[in-house]
């Protein structure tokens, strides 16, 4: 059975182009980079170049890119390197909403005695950029580290706007995005747009490298310590003996989808959005998380009323549809999705979330699939839900009232933010 | 996290949702015991209706011949109903009898299941015991005086923070504060978190990180054997007669000069002091003295006298 991946805000698949570039230094190429000899400079080139590529597609200088292991390798640098650097600023500002790379750091911080503000966000997955001004605090704060592109809805934060407004705020608060999900999808300019960020980190398997490396941008003078400590590497910013092979992987990955963005932008977009709009028509009780907010154009988050998500997930396995769910039952935590439900998705859906992510390998065949698969799927589980009378297409008066009751909720919960 | 369903788990699950004949999937009309379990906000919920063939005199001795279920929930949540309905039609129980199937039962029917998924066959085995509540109630039978005790499992739903032993943050967060549990070997001694893999006790949101959210941030209870820090023994080396450790050293050597090398020197010995860290003097016979087979019992004892007597009082030597 051909397989049908639509995960790709997950991992993506390598690219040929990519794993060709990166053979000559898993085969011959095996030098240390660091190494004094004639034949280890084929591989430190070839860290150079990476940089420069890196760098020119964040345009930025070569020596502001430090490769690292993983994105979350590059936000705990970031986060972490910061506040060694100035241990006498105790405050960061967050979002309830980041990746737990992010998360899981700022709530070490709490715990070791910082003062973090996670700030909520509206229905449509939005920050509430009045709260983010309340929250600075010029000379005290240390640190805003606010994703760029939400990895769950694909919903965006306005990491300029934000920039700008804290380093008019204290110059002195460094700025930190996380931009997992929008490089390689999104032009990132750290000369021009995104000039008042000092810190940002990527991933290369979310953008068609393999897994194992990542990048931070490190902007010059940002008062940041080194997390791994250890040799000289990265201009003894990060110890380790560089991952040649990944590193140049990276940066041929960066090329490509540079390269095919405009041509490819395009399309995905016009997928993403007959799988929106077809899912919408056919299913009832369905709706578009982050729906009415700007997004990535690669991804759909739906969720489903009455519907747990993981039996939907196992049936579109079972016909080789690869997707994800915010549902307590996939997170190994029994807590359905923190970005949901920071969102207010009411209780009756937030368990019955789908997250379809496309790429540039994504066909229309493909989106055709999952269009004619999933009213299947949900009917099934509909038809065995408490909740639902599937004969009637309409939930049962029981269903009906947790509806009213967790429509209401969102609403105050709402409410009570703005 | 992939799938490690067993393959009877993921045959009743696709039955069920294929609808295909004989599975127990549905809601029965006029039942004879009726229970639910769980919500949709908790993200398992399961409605479990069951019919029995009346027995003429005593509904003690009824029988249970149809179970029906509607479950909202995940693959294992719906193969668990199933096994449940299975079951009881098999075993052809009174409902009195079909109480003490357990969520084991549920599990080793399903050929096991992943230990975070557990929790998904108790759900079963409680909504059967509000069903064959429900049914006593309209029997007329009383459950208590009949020795059946009805108090359904306390289990609060919530994160799991012990995997093996699946237990939840708001249980063991009721339980470290009912019972006064103020370290992870106080909790895994009374309510087993943390006994078995151990990887919850320091991971983010682990049994440390409960105990410092409740009783406040305590010393990490990590006790070893070492000395006070070398700096306290200054300042207080200090406090007592206001030497620096350039002056302590300077009278130990020269206590050393007047008292211990010229009696050494009467045997064709010496001492070297090879350093000292603020009252530790640590020291190496020389000429000799050296190799002597009383050399290090010379040091401990004779030195370390001398330099008690004329030096400091805390004074330790070392031999090296």
């Amino acid at each position: 059975m051909p397989v049908i991946y639509l995960d790709n805000n997950a991992t993506t698949a390598v690219a040929p182009e990519v794993v060709e570039a990166m053979l000559p230094y898993l085969e011959d190429q095996y030098f240390n980079p660091s190494s004094m000899y004639e034949a280890a400079r084929g591989p430190a080139r070839a860290i150079a170049e990476a940089r420069a590529t890196v760098a020119r597609h964040l345009h930025c200088r070569p020596e502001e890119i430090l490769f690292t292991s993983c994105a979350t390798e590059s936000n705990n640098t970031a986060i972490i390197g910061a506040l060694r650097a100035r241990p006498e600023r105790r405050h960061v500002v967050t979002t309830q909403v980041e990746h737990p790379a992010v998360l899981e750091v700022c709530k070490f911080l709490v715990r070791e005695g910082f003062d973090v503000d996670f700030l909520p966000v509206d229905g449509s997955g939005q920050l509430n950029v009045e709260a983010f001004v309340r929250a600075l605090r010029p000379g005290q704060t240390l640190l805003v580290s606010v994703m760029h592109a939400n990895n769950e809805t694909g919903v965006l934060f306005p990491i300029a706007e934000l920039a700008r407004i804290t380093k008019e705020t204290d110059p002195g608060i460094l700025v930190h995005t996380d931009a997992t999900q929008t490089a390689g999808k999104l032009p990132l300019d750290l000369r021009g747009e995104l000039r008042h960020v000092d810190l940002l980190s990527l991933s290369g398997h979310k953008l068609h490298a393999p897994k194992g490396v990542g990048a931070l941008f490190l902007r010059r003078g940002a008062p940041v310590r080194p997390f791994l400590l250890g040799g000289h590497q990265e201009s003894g910013r990060r110890g380790g003996t560089e991952n040649v092979p990944y590193i140049v992987g990276l940066a041929r990955a960066l090329e490509l989808a540079e390269a095919t963005h405009a041509e490819d932008g395009e399309r995905i977009t016009a997928l993403r959005d007959r799988l929106e709009g077809e899912l919408t028509r056919r299913i009832p009780y369905l709706e578009v998380n982050g729906a009415g907010a700007p997004r990535l154009d690669n991804t759909l988050n739906v969720a489903v009323h009455f519907v747990e998500g993981e039996g939907m997930l196992y049936q579109l396995s079972a016909r080789g549809i690869c997707a994800s769910s915010g549902s307590a039952c996939t997170s190994g935590s029994l807590e359905p999705s923190h970005v949901l439900r920071a969102m207010g998705v009411p209780f009756t859906a937030v368990h019955g979330s789908l997250r379809f992510s496309l790429s540039r390998y994504t066909t229309a065949e493909e989106i055709e699939a999952v269009i004619e698969a999933l009213p299947e799927i949900v009917a099934s589980l509909r038809r065995l839900s408490p909740y639902w009378d599937e004969g009637a297409r309409a939930p049962r008066p029981e269903g009906e009232a947790l509806l009213r009751q967790a429509v209401e909720e969102r609403r105050q919960r709402l409410a009570q933010q703005s | 996290m992939t799938w490690n369903y067993s393959e009877k788990t993921t045959r009743l699950f696709m039955d069920a949702v294929q609808g295909r004949p004989g599975t127990h999937m549905g809601e029965i009309a006029n039942p004879d015991g009726i229970g639910e379990h769980g919500s949709i906000a908790c993200g398992d919920a399961l409605r479990f209706t069951f019919r029995v063939e009346r027995h003429p005199s005593d509904p003690t001795r009824d029988i249970i011949v149809e179970a029906r279920y509607l479950t909202f929930g995940c693959t294992s949540a719906i193969a668990a109903s199933e096994a449940l309905c299975a079951i009881i039609e098999e075993r052809r129980l009174t409902p009195i009898q079909a109480l003490s199937i357990t969520n084991k039962d549920i599990v080793e029917y399903l050929e096991g299941l992943p230990e975070q998924k557990i929790h998904c066959s108790v759900m079963g085995a409680e909504a059967l015991q509000a069903a064959v509540f429900n049914w006593a109630q309209r029997r007329g039978v009383d459950l208590r005086a009949l020795g059946v005790d009805i108090t359904p499992e306390e289990r609060e739903e919530g994160r799991v923070v012990c995997t093996c032993f699946g237990l939840t943050e708001p249980y063991l967060r009721r339980k470290i504060v009912e019972l006064n549990l103020r370290s992870i070997t106080d909790i895994t001694n009374a309510v087993k978190a943390g006994g078995a893999c151990m990887s919850c006790h320091h991971k983010p949101g682990g049994l440390q990180d409960l105990l410092d959210d409740i009783w406040g941030r305590q010393p990490t209870e990590f006790k070893t054997e070492v000395e006070l820090p070398v700096a306290q023994l200054i300042a207080r080396a200090r406090g007592e007669d206001g030497l620096s450790p350039y002056q302590f050293a300077k009278k130990v050597e020269r206590v050393l000069d007047e008292y211990v090398r010229p009696m050494l020197a009467q045997d064709g010995g010496d001492l070297e002091v090879v350093d000292i860290k603020d009252t530790l003097v640590y020291c190496r016979l020389k000429g000799a003295c050296a190799g002597c087979v009383g050399a290090n019992q010379t040091i401990k004892f004779m030195v370390e006298q001398v330099l008690k007597d004329r030096v400091d009082q805390r004074c330790r030597v070392i031999a090296v």
